[in-house]
């Protein structure tokens, strides 16, 4: 052993003899224990009983189809988001039951019910996952799931590298999962604080859990974005020229390119933690020659641009849900690329802004301050289009617009306050304080609600049927009174002089403030039951709610409504030809409206693969190898990964081809489905994508000629 | 499905805690309530940005409003199905935003120099402090307590800081564990306090008073309790407190220091005092920590039992 380690170690077991040492008393532990075990029994069961393994392994497990690996990102995206949610619930209770020396403490804290132990755990927790593994994951889904359809394409570029992004992003949040029961998270922050993060400071096995599921989630991203590039560029329908992209596409690629060259960044500097941690070297320690602000630097070299990472397809949303509701073309759209392109470039100059009080000279801090104002001019040109984007139109109002026009004011108002973050006369003062922390989440409310607005615009173009408005609406509106209750009072505590990351509350005058934001998550808990409702509601009348047209709005404007609803496995039957920047108002307005190709073409398909799902396994247990310092292990797994790689590489059967005949009859039985010349409640091969059954039952392999 | 109505009171019910931003108690708004002049210059810049800044932010969100509720498809207003593009509108746009944040820029650049922590021109450039000499104190962090040595008055004093008014006292800053943050909300703005590395910081107060301190970053499980009261009192006082402190007789040399610097949480508060204190004693902290030399590893489950043995060691 290279570096000092607290507690046992055993060539066999690596360090799980800790485990013996951890107290699975605590009843916090033990209720999401048995809530994960009846939960986990209760989906394996019912896909048991329904017989459904076959179906599961075919349509989902293996499935390459960007549309189901789009949906299972989201999916993986909103489980994360609710475990965030939950770690909230506790550091808001924890706060406002912790205030002054005579508040009571209980489950060993002296004070509130979480000792800092568990406190700094849970938002760790939080913040990490509702960065790396709620709003990345539900992003990237909207990118796989909308934009091949929106260029016109049949799938992405390497659809098998895409399920591999999937899965690993999976094997991160499970790892993450993982550490709440076995053994314990890092207690650093979710930025990672050195020297804090280093072994003297953090000797338990929870900064190894988090340097390890964000390396393999950062790998999944990393690899995602190589994918969403590539499809971008190579993929487009004849006539898609870059001036007719579609505005998501556009706002897809920028936020790729911050994806491709930041994530490396994070990884290098996990990296070397991590050889801190494992190995003994010294580079982010105090004390023989580490820098620890050389970490602080490395990270937010991503930290920054992983921000505009999310923040950009959410601009993506709403620049399309506002022109369809507004029944008019987005205005500025060469503008809207621009401003786009700029804040993408923009955000590789800006990092130093999260530690202008490191005491760096003024000449650094005037340079990072500016530079993070003139994102302020893009951004400021975004909010100005939409609003002449809805001037002189006809507005209409159903949950995805009021979705986005909500986000439109979060954005003026976290823009603002983020102007004010950007001065360090300013920032000196509220730095590290809760006004930040209301400030940021003020910006990734903006996301989430761009991103509910995205799920109810496009739930009926993916499943079929519209989502309930009327719980829709209950969900709006209790969801911004959350918001409301907990930030507004946030950015009030912020002037008070609160600071974050506080288990214990030593001012009284902080606790009225602290209360209404607990009111606040009580809001957000009932929005939550309210989606739930909606989902339920929705589902259970989904014949009633049924949509046939190949445009659910009727006012849409972009290539993706121009194809069934939902979408056939292959998009498209024929690739279309695009005319105009909104290809399918244009199309409406010429009349062209028939979806019914003339002549069929060959659909050529790539095959369903497991080998992602396995990759992803062998990475999984690598972690958690890695995690106990279980060498052989590791290393077993870590040679199983390659294998897999290896034999994959000489796999030539990953592909088949759809003959046109085939394509023929499909297509007239969508029509016919659709025209209800085929009662609903018959199994659709072909509806809704069954592309699974259809590629496992194709064995041989025919190769078009040109290939 | 028939369409329901949410009534409208509901809805308004969310915009409540807008209220809020009205009716508070401005006391406990330390952000608004400087006592020196850093925190005052402070104030002043986020005044500055947040008027500069509504010139034009308070007329787009009255533009939205207006024009939600102006072309809601029911009022027939005029629609122009094909307006997507206007130069005169691109110039305003793009234009508008440049301007404000050239303005802000420059309020950026200057407040920058005015509070810089190295040199904060608000006292280093202003005549009333000309004449007056400034009080020298060394920071020392550790996990996670406060040591506040007077090098010139060969005292120091944990977790508690005692200044003079309207004299500079110039700190300079490091820690022996992990990063802190010196902050002072109503005297002067934050600053990292980094382990084997020297930051500097300064202030004036300019009213006898107690003031707030604390560790504005999370440094480990006795981050919360890691505050320090802060007295502002008068010249008099101030050297009549550092005689009564010089007469405790505890000497705090490096030893003894390095035996303070245990991991050690202050639940209750405590303060001690030292005087004659090693000359130098600041400089050795930081070649200590360099050299690897003073360092504790933190017990691993150390807060997960706050009435636990283990705890009662680690805290007072």
């Amino acid at each position: 052993m290279l570096v000092d380690l607290q507690g046992p170690w055993n060539p066999i077991f690596g360090r799980l003899g800790l485990l013996l040492e951890v107290h699975y008393n605590n009843p916090i532990i033990f209720f999401a224990f048995m809530m994960v075990v009846i939960g986990g029994t209760a989906a394996l069961s019912w896909v048991t009983f329904t017989g459904r393994w076959g179906w599961l392994w075919r349509e989902w497990l293996t499935t390459v189809d960007h549309k189901k690996l789009g949906i299972m990102y989201i999916l993986v995206g909103l489980v994360m988001m609710l475990r965030g949610f939950v770690d909230a619930l506790m550091m808001r209770t924890q706060q406002a039951m912790a205030v002054g020396p005579d508040s009571p403490g209980v489950l060993g804290a002296a004070h509130g019910y979480l000792p800092p132990y568990h406190f700094d755990q849970v938002f760790t927790a939080h913040g990490m996952i509702m960065i790396l593994l709620a709003a990345t994951p539900i992003l990237v889904g909207f990118m796989n799931l909308i934009m091949p359809i929106q260029i016109g394409a049949r799938d992405m570029a390497y659809p098998y590298l895409n399920a591999l992004g999937l899965w690993l992003t999976v094997a991160a949040a499970s790892l993450v999962m993982i550490a709440l029961f076995v053994g314990d998270f890092s207690h650093a922050g979710w930025v990672g604080l050195t020297p804090l993060t280093e072994l003297p400071y953090s000797p338990g096995v929870g900064v190894d859990y988090y340097l390890w599921s964000i390396q393999i989630g950062s790998i999944g991203t990393t690899i995602g974005a190589v994918n969403l590039i590539a499809t971008i560029i190579k993929m487009r329908a004849p006539g898609m020229t870059w001036g007719r992209l579609p505005i998501f596409t556009w706002t897809t690629l920028a936020s790729n390119i911050i994806a491709l060259t930041s994530f490396p960044v994070l990884g290098v500097a996990l990296a070397l933690l991590t050889l801190d941690r494992y190995i003994g070297t010294h580079f982010f320690t105090a004390d023989l020659g580490g820098n620890l602000m050389m970490y602080t630097n490395l990270f937010w070299i991503w930290g920054h641009p992983e921000v505009y990472f999310v923040v950009i397809p959410a601009f993506g949303f709403l620049s399309e849900i506002i022109p369809t509701f507004s029944e008019k073309p987005l205005f500025g759209y060469v503008t809207m690329v621009l401003a786009s392109m700029a804040i993408a470039g923009v955000s590789w100059t800006v990092w130093l802004h999260h530690f202008f009080t490191m005491g760096a000279s003024p000449g650094v801090n005037s340079y990072f301050s500016i530079a993070t104002m003139l994102v302020g001019i893009p951004t400021g040109v975004k909010v100005f289009n939409w609003a002449f984007t809805m001037w002189r139109g006809k507005l209409r109002f159903p949950t995805p617009m009021l979705w986005a026009i909500g986000s439109l004011f979060l954005l003026i108002t976290g823009g603002m306050t983020g102007m004010m973050l950007a001065v360090p006369a300013i920032n000196y003062l509220v730095h590290n304080s809760v006004f930040v922390i209301a400030h940021f989440h003020n910006m990734f409310l903006l996301i989430v609600y761009a991103a509910f607005g995205a799920t109810v615009y496009w739930w009926p173009k993916v499943f079929g049927f519209k989502l309930d408005e009327y719980w829709g609406k209950v969900f709006f509106w209790l969801f911004t009174a959350g918001t409301l209750f907990v930030f507004v009072p946030m950015y009030t505590l912020g002037f008070m002089g609160m600071t974050r990351r506080l288990d214990y509350i030593p001012h009284t005058s902080w606790e009225p403030l602290l209360l209404l934001e607990v009111i606040g998550t009580g809001f957000y808990l009932l929005s939550i039951l309210a989606f739930v409702i909606q989902l339920g509601v929705s589902i259970y009348n989904r014949e009633k709610n049924r949509v046939v047209a190949s445009d659910a709005w009727g006012t849409s404007r972009s290539v993706e409504w121009m194809t069934h609803t939902p979408p056939p496995f292959y998009n498209f039957a024929v690739t279309p030809v695009i005319h105009a920047r909104d290809e399918w108002a244009w199309r409406r307005e010429h009349g062209l409206t028939n979806l019914m190709p003339e002549k069929f073409l060959d659909i050529h398909m790539p095959k369903n693969t497991a080998v992602p799902l396995i990759i992803s396994f062998f990475t999984l247990v690598c972690g958690f190898a890695l995690v106990w310092r279980i060498w052989w292990l590791a290393a077993a797994t870590f040679a199983a990964i390659i294998i897999a790689m290896i034999i994959r590489s000489f796999d030539k059967d990953t592909d088949y081809i759809i003959p046109a005949a085939e394509v023929e009859r499909m297509e007239k039985e969508i029509v016919a489905r659709a025209e209800g010349r085929i009662p609903a409640g018959e199994p659709a091969p072909v509806g809704g994508g069954a592309g699974g059954a259809y590629a496992s039952k194709r064995t041989p392999t025919q190769r078009r000629d040109n290939d | 499905m028939k369409r329901k109505k949410i009534p409208m009171f509901l809805r308004f019910f969310a915009l409540i805690p807008l209220l809020l931003l009205g009716g508070c108690n401005t006391e406990h708004f330390w952000l608004f309530n400087p006592k020196g002049p850093v925190a005052a210059a402070n104030l002043y810049y986020m005044v500055v940005d947040v008027v500069i800044m509504s010139i034009v932010i308070v007329p787009t969100v009255i533009f939205t409003i207006w024009v939600i509720s102006r072309y809601r498809a029911s009022k027939k207003a005029h629609h122009d199905p094909k307006f997507s593009h206007s130069n005169g509108l691109e110039v305003l746009v793009w234009g508008i935003p440049i301007i404000i944040v050239g303005v802000l820029a420059f309020f950026s650049y200057e407040g920058t120099h005015a509070v810089n922590p190295w040199n904060p021109t608000v006292i280093t450039k202003n005549p009333k402090y000309a004449d007056t000499k400034p009080l020298e104190v060394d920071v020392v962090t550790t996990d996670w307590q406060w040591m506040f040595i007077y090098p010139k008055q060969h005292i120091a004093v944990a977790n508690e800081l005692v200044i003079p008014v309207h004299t500079p006292v110039h700190f300079r800053l490091t820690s022996t564990s992990v990063t802190n943050n010196f902050y002072i909300p109503q005297l002067v703005g934050q600053v990292y306090v980094m382990p084997g590395m020297r930051s500097k910081q300064s202030l004036v107060a300019t009213h006898t008073g107690e003031y707030h301190g604390f560790s504005a970053a999370l440094s480990g499980g006795g981050f919360s309790w890691m505050d320090f009261k802060t007295k502002a009192v008068s010249e008099a006082d101030f050297n009549a407190w550092v005689e009564k402190v010089k007469q405790q007789g505890r000497r705090l040399a490096y030893p003894k220091f390095a035996a303070f610097a245990k991991p050690t949480v202050n639940l209750a508060g405590k303060v001690h005092y030292f005087s004659d204190v090693q000359p130098g004693l600041f400089a050795e902290v930081i070649k200590n920590v360099r050299d690897g030399k003073l360092q504790y590893a933190t017990p691993m489950f150390l807060t997960e039992n706050m009435d636990s043995k283990e705890f009662k060691q680690h805290s007072n």
